[in-house]
């Protein structure tokens, strides 16, 4: 079988499906993608080459892609440090607890799959001056009334906006628990023996974390930062569950770059306008993945 | 080794077909295609596809279950030879889903649609059938109340079939003010006929304890619907507009920025936030006193009220505005409209639904049930009408002129965004002039050039 796998014509017959398939639905895409991006092309009409006029007018002339790219970078640098932080301490936390870890893996990691939509309605009435912590403040005595309170979801002061810091923290809250998994996946493949080594040395624990830990999972922090901002950078299910329409729509300030290019390419049907827009968003993933790995560099150890 | 090779080219068959499995039409177990791409046929019966803004078997508004029982007539009369499978979605994705699925030459091949420019970008193009030798056969537009009511689905040669009807209008629907008409009693406050009475009333009521407007401004239009009437009753002309003989820093349209934010005041305070079922629900949940709203609102209100409420609601047009020259009698009003596809395969089936819409049996329903104004010439009981209805069509009755949403009745689709958000930046404080920045540019960059 060995041999017969080495043959040329069988690699290429065994590779063809997936090759056909991923050309298919994406290099073919992309390319797409890419020419209409240069066209004018609205619903109904035929594309008209245009140039590079949608990069113009995106750059210059579209306050909605400024918000989104303000929003969205926000997101990501949010994403990037904080599920850093989080994860690495929930990870470090349930690596040395005996009783109890995979309950409370599951716990953390439950929000992840759970629906984004159905995560963001829930998310919803919690920050609703109606129903939620306004309520609660209300039925506590911290608030005269629970509708006078703050408009979590619709507060339009600040450069960034309070709905973004809120969604920020509850998309922290839904993907903490994928960097947990990851970290906790890197950490347990540490062999003790070097543990057992630093301590004999005279190592504390928070010592063999920052010297032994922490260096030993910098391949897997890029990953999963990585992982967080592409994922931060094309977010867009809570934003658009949570936040009221209005500020979801044309001049509003809870965009971000997911929510611009929905906009403009199924509501106002400026297809070539929103492939613009998408191509901006790819080339971003591209260069921040670029970057960190880059910077975040990586040594291999032998564990 | 030859069984060896059989197993390995029947394993990348497989994978070659399993991987590709996803990528075929579906055939007839699809069920939401079957416009533009044939339809499905299956025994000899021809199915069409509707596409409609509302779960019309989930749905508690009243009109969408009339439009149920309109299909199931449909259904049922032309058992063995059509049948209709309705695709539907929510409002809010409702053109988004439609343009996509037109975009992937999958048309629906009957669509709901609002007249303006949202119907516009069907017919223009070409997606939407011309109707005028349906409508003309057999005395079928004869049984309409008015050549009037196909104003919103009647192009000229800009269409690229050329002039005629576009749309079939299904109902009429005015923008008025609903009020609670105990707690106007119970603050002291009259029924206003002028801004300045309004203010009056929202004051009185603010003093009594009462939540005088509950209105959505997170759901744009409905800040927007109020908007567009004050534009109007400070005598905004729209095509004026249009033309550029005037622009959007207009003195009417600031002074109108101006009231929007001194009526503001009186909103429920979670106007920001709350959608529009929310806003409405204040209103027949007995929390606030005024109601500015389609008259679409009275099968939403009927069916979710208190036992009893409906009798304490009143209807009244929206009040002039001091001092201003303008009709004081125009009312908002709007359509729901079905087009055809221009590329359906079963023409004759998609025109036997549309009837089943507007026949007498479901325009009674309309105005028996859902409170909205039928567009035939059907007789209905009044007594069985909800109440409201009758007060709508009072003001109805009384108005000069109709004149449609602002935002939906500008250059096109982004021109009303642009429109709502100038408007809920207004409500939320910002300076008129400085809010209304973005329609101004978006009409130099788009419209005045």
């Amino acid at each position: 079988m060995d041999k017969l796998l080495r043959k040329k014509s069988y690699i290429i017959m065994f590779l063809a499906p997936a090759f056909i398939l991923f050309t298919a639905v994406l290099i073919v895409p992309i390319i797409t993608a890419v020419y209409y991006s240069l066209c004018d092309y609205k619903v109904n009409t035929e594309a008209q080459f245009v140039g590079i006029q949608n990069y113009i007018d995106l750059f210059t002339n579209d306050s909605d892609f400024a918000t989104g790219m303000k929003n969205s970078l926000f997101f990501m640098i949010f994403s990037c440090v904080t599920q850093l932080i989080f994860g690495l301490i929930l990870a470090a936390l349930l690596t040395n607890i005996k009783k109890g870890r995979n309950f409370f893996k599951n716990v953390y990691y439950l929000p992840c799959v759970l629906s984004s939509a159905a995560l963001g309605l829930m998310w919803y009435f919690v920050f609703s001056p109606k129903y939620g912590i306004n309520k609660i403040f209300e039925s506590l005595g911290w608030l005269e009334r629970a509708d006078k309170g703050t408009q979590w979801l619709s507060d339009t002061s600040g450069f960034i906006i309070l709905p973004i810091i809120v969604i920020s923290f509850v998309a922290l809250w839904q993907y903490v628990g994928q960097s947990m998994m990851l970290y906790m996946a890197q950490i347990s493949g540490i062999s003790k023996d070097i543990y057992e080594a630093a301590s004999i040395d005279g190592c504390s624990r928070t010592q063999a974390f920052f010297r032994i830990t922490l260096p030993l999972i910098k391949p897997m922090v890029a990953t999963a930062m990585s992982l967080n901002a592409i994922g931060s950078l094309k977010f867009f299910d809570l934003i658009y569950s949570m936040v009221p329409e209005s500020m979801r729509g044309k001049n509003g300030g809870a965009h971000v770059l997911a929510t611009n290019l929905y906009e403009q390419g199924l509501r106002y049907s400026k297809y070539g306008y929103a492939c613009a827009i998408g191509i901006v968003l790819l080339i971003m993933c591209l260069l921040v993945t670029f970057l960190i790995n880059k910077f975040v560099k990586t040594e291999s150890y032998d564990m | 080794m030859k069984m060896k090779k059989f197993l390995a080219l029947a394993l990348a068959a497989t994978m070659t077909v399993g991987t590709l499995a996803g990528c075929g039409d579906g055939g007839n177990s699809g069920g939401d295609n079957g416009g533009d791409n044939g339809g499905n046929s299956s025994g000899g019966v021809e199915e069409i596809t509707f596409m409609v803004w509302d779960d019309l078997d989930a749905s508690s508004d009243l009109i969408s279950q009339g439009y149920k029982k309109s299909i199931d007539r449909f259904n049922q009369t032309y058992e063995g030879k059509y049948h209709c499978k309705v695709v539907s979605t929510n409002l809010e994705e409702y053109y988004t889903k439609l343009n996509a699925e037109v975009a992937a030459n999958n048309t629906p091949d009957v669509f709901i649609v609002s007249p303006g420019p949202n119907l516009d970008d069907y017919v223009l193009p070409g997606t939407a059938a011309k109707l005028d030798d349906y409508l003309n056969a057999d005395g079928w537009k004869g049984t309409f109340t008015s050549d009037a009511v196909f104003a919103g689905g009647t192009y000229g040669s800009e269409a690229k079939d050329g002039a005629g009807i576009y749309a079939v209008p299904l109902n009429i629907a005015a923008a008025c003010v609903f009020y609670n008409t105990e707690m106007f009693e119970d603050a002291g406050a009259k029924v206003p006929t002028t801004y300045s009475e309004l203010l009056d009333a929202c004051k009185k009521l603010d003093a009594a304890g009462y939540t005088p407007i509950t209105i959505s401004a997170g759901t744009a239009w409905c800040l927007s619907m109020v908007a567009g009437y004050l534009c109007d009753r400070n005598g905004l002309n729209l095509d004026d507009v249009y033309n550029k003989k005037t622009d959007w820093y207009d003195a009417k349209v600031i002074k109108a920025g101006e009231q929007i934010q001194e009526l503001s005041q009186y909103f429920q305070p979670t106007a920001a936030a709350d959608d529009n079922d929310v806003a409405t629900a204040a209103f027949y949940d007995g929390e606030a006193a005024i109601l500015i709203q389609g008259s679409w609102a009275i099968g939403q209100i009927n069916d979710s009220c208190e036992p009893g409420f409906e009798k304490k609601v009143g209807v009244f047009a929206f009040p002039a505005v001091d001092g201003s020259s303008a009709d004081p009698n125009r009312v908002i009003a709007k359509s729901d409209s079905l087009a055809m596809s221009a590329t359906s395969q079963h023409k004759d089936a998609a025109i036997a639904l549309i009837k089943c819409f507007v026949d007498d049996e479901a325009q009674k329903y309309t105005a028996e049930v859902g409170g909205k104004i039928p567009v035939t010439k059907v007789q209905y009981d009044e007594n069985v009408a909800p109440p409201e209805l009758a007060y709508v069509m009072d003001v109805f009755k009384n108005a000069n002129a109709t004149f449609g949403f602002y935002n939906e009745s500008l250059a096109d689709t982004e021109a009303g965004s642009t429109f709502d958000s100038c408007f809920v930046e207004i409500f939320k404080g910002t300076d008129p002039k400085t809010a209304l920045k973005p329609i101004q540019d978006y009409y130099e960059a788009n419209v005045w050039k």
